[in-house]
């Protein structure tokens, strides 16, 4: 489109965009240079949620800003964009460590993300919410509770049925006892809090887990009404970096903790890869997918696990060609999803297998879309009606559409 | 020159810490940091034409990749010529943090790189297609530009074994 504007309609609309922080949701992400644009195709490692009204709300960061912008017609327009830290901070925005946003059925809206407190993997577990539909956020508040400058990052938030919000991180509190006493402490620790009154207070945190690995995104999903099940990349020995598996309860309790993959990944490196999980709506048990390079799986993997046989089963290879990753799963009217992406030395292409047998059996590969630039983790977002690809590109911009199609819900290929 | 002290890796004083900050951000591009692209490591290696060379690929986000490059500094104190590239995967847009770690763990005079396209994928690849992104990763040439890699913390042995000179360690 080409237009003119004199030079006080052109400031008008300067205005406009400063004071609204605005921008036409058409912008692609390679059209980002302004660094005054504001907006999901320009903002970094965007999450994305569909509230019970089927509002689509979607968190970013933009030039160590927070901002949350929502869409009524299934990503083809946003709101404006309404910032949630006031003051800028260092909010991580990557594939592993991205702002996450939650809303309730009472339209309280709750964004956690970490900030990064220096170079040397210090942070802190932020948290805000709205309570007044997405307008404004409440000043951010630090969950971790020791008050120590240390490694506090990759959180995850999730609110079970019962309207728990559960928060879990990597937490290097332990790490540095066992320095500051001269004693060697391998990897970090994995920490959780809970709020039971919708993020008003926050419980007091409890270790999970020690040596846990120190730079992978932590999977959960909900274990009945107001528990949580979380996977994790944890070492295992001195230096093998497979998945622990365990529940969370609201008050602070620790079960049936196992171990998820034997992959016998002995690395003393940071994958920066973590695990995907959701829970069987069939079985119950807990479907999984992960990433190793290890001595007896190496590529993308799938498997189930039981907490009644603490083991894991139907161990799948998805996908073990070099370039392969950051695998994301989700389960649509008895349908499973899995996307990951792959990269063949030019594109990175974004590919979905699907289970109509609780992950007894996989289709093959359908490529769903290929880009010759930057991508970001692939995530899917759910609601009544089906399933969404939440993926921010270059090329694209912010793509988010619908997986599943009316037609094929039940019918898998 | 003045002599390095190597910090160790837990937690530094928050005063002290948001100085460097402070620091960080107000400096502009007092590094040595080359742009790496698709056809950089090409580039480094014709400019390490029949020479042997350690190329270590790290990031400020890899724990284990701060306790190998304190490794190397130690290393290249008592082995000064020892050809040592390193790769940042970090964006060069974000220069200062590493910047700040290269220069605190000594490391600042060692040729550098940082990623400098957002399609990291295909700057992996253009390195090995078979290395996955974990750090630290660490890349032998031997004279002849035979390589070997290893995933994690390189180790003292590896070292030995890889370099034909005898390598002076503490």
């Amino acid at each position: 489109m080409k237009t003119t504007l004199r030079p006080m309609a052109a400031f008008i609309l300067y205005l406009t965009i400063a004071t609204s922080l605005t921008v036409p949701s058409s912008v692609s992400a390679n059209e980002c240079g302004a660094a005054t644009v504001i907006s999901i195709h320009c903002g970094s490692a965007p999450s994305a949620t569909i509230d019970d009204d089927g509002r689509l709300w979607v968190t970013y960061v933009h030039d160590q800003h927070v901002y949350v912008s929502h869409s009524d017609d299934q990503g083809k327009t946003y709101s404006s964009a309404v910032r949630v830290n006031p003051v800028k901070e260092d909010a991580e925005h990557n594939g592993e460590n991205r702002p996450k946003i939650i809303v309730d059925e009472n339209s309280n809206v709750y964004v956690s993300w970490t900030k990064k407190t220096s170079p040397r993997f210090t942070g802190e577990i932020r948290f805000s919410r709205s309570t007044d539909g997405g307008k404004t956020f409440e000043s951010p508040r630090t969950i971790n509770d020791d008050g120590l400058f240390a490694g506090h990052r990759f959180e995850s938030l999730y609110q079970t049925e019962s309207g728990h919000l559960y928060m879990t991180w990597i937490d290097k509190r332990d790490l540095e006892a066992s320095i500051a006493r001269g004693e060697d402490y391998a990897g970090a620790a994995i920490y959780y809090a809970v709020s039971d009154d919708r993020g008003a207070t926050f419980s007091t945190n409890t270790r999970i887990a020690n040596n846990s690995c120190e730079c992978c995104r932590i999977a959960i999903a909900p274990q009945g009404p107001e528990n949580i099940a979380i996977l994790w990349r944890q070492i295992f020995g001195v230096t093998t970096r497979d998945h622990a598996i365990a529940v969370l309860t609201p008050f602070g309790e620790i079960q049936d903790m196992g171990r998820a993959s034997y992959d016998e990944w002995q690395i003393d490196a940071c994958p920066h890869h973590g695990p995907t999980m959701i829970q069987s709506s069939e079985s119950g048990d807990y479907h999984m997918s992960w990433f190793s390079n290890g001595d007896l799986h190496q590529g993308i993997y799938y498997a189930r696990y039981s907490f009644e046989e603490a083991q894991p089963s139907q161990v799948y290879r998805v996908d073990g060609k070099a370039g392969a990753g950051h695998p994301y799963l989700a389960e649509f009217a008895g349908t499973l999803y899995l996307v990951w992406k792959g990269f063949d030395g030019q594109n990175t292409n974004l590919s979905l297998i699907r289970s109509i047998d609780d992950g007894a059996s996989w289709s093959e590969a359908t490529i769903l879309h290929r880009t010759s630039q930057g991508s970001d983790h692939p995530l899917i977002v759910s609601d009544d009606e089906g399933l969404y690809l939440s993926w921010h590109t270059q090329e694209y911009g912010y793509v988010f559409e619908k997986l599943t199609n009316d037609r094929e819900s039940r019918s898998g290929d | 020159m003045t002599k390095k002290t190597h910090r160790a890796i837990g937690a530094m004083p928050r005063l002290f810490a948001g100085v460097l900050l402070l620091c960080a951000s107000s400096v502009v591009a007092a590094d040595n940091f080359k742009a790496f692209t698709n056809e950089s490591f090409e580039q480094i290696k014709a400019s390490f034409a029949g020479q042997e060379f350690l190329l270590g690929l790290w990031s400020v986000d890899c724990p284990p990749c701060m306790v190998e490059m304190q490794l190397m500094a130690e290393l290249i104190e008592l082995n000064p010529d020892l050809p040592y590239v390193l790769v940042s995967t970090d964006s060069i847009e974000q220069r200062d943090y590493s910047a700040e770690y290269l220069e605190d763990v000594g490391l600042e005079d060692k040729e550098s790189w940082m990623f400098a396209d957002s399609f990291v994928e295909r700057l992996r690849f253009s390195i090995d297609p078979n290395w996955y992104g974990e750090l630290p990763r660490s890349y032998f040439f031997d004279s002849e530009h035979n390589t070997q890699s290893h995933s994690g913390i390189v180790s003292e042995e590896l070292l030995s074994e890889w370099f034909s000179r005898p390598l002076k360690f503490r």
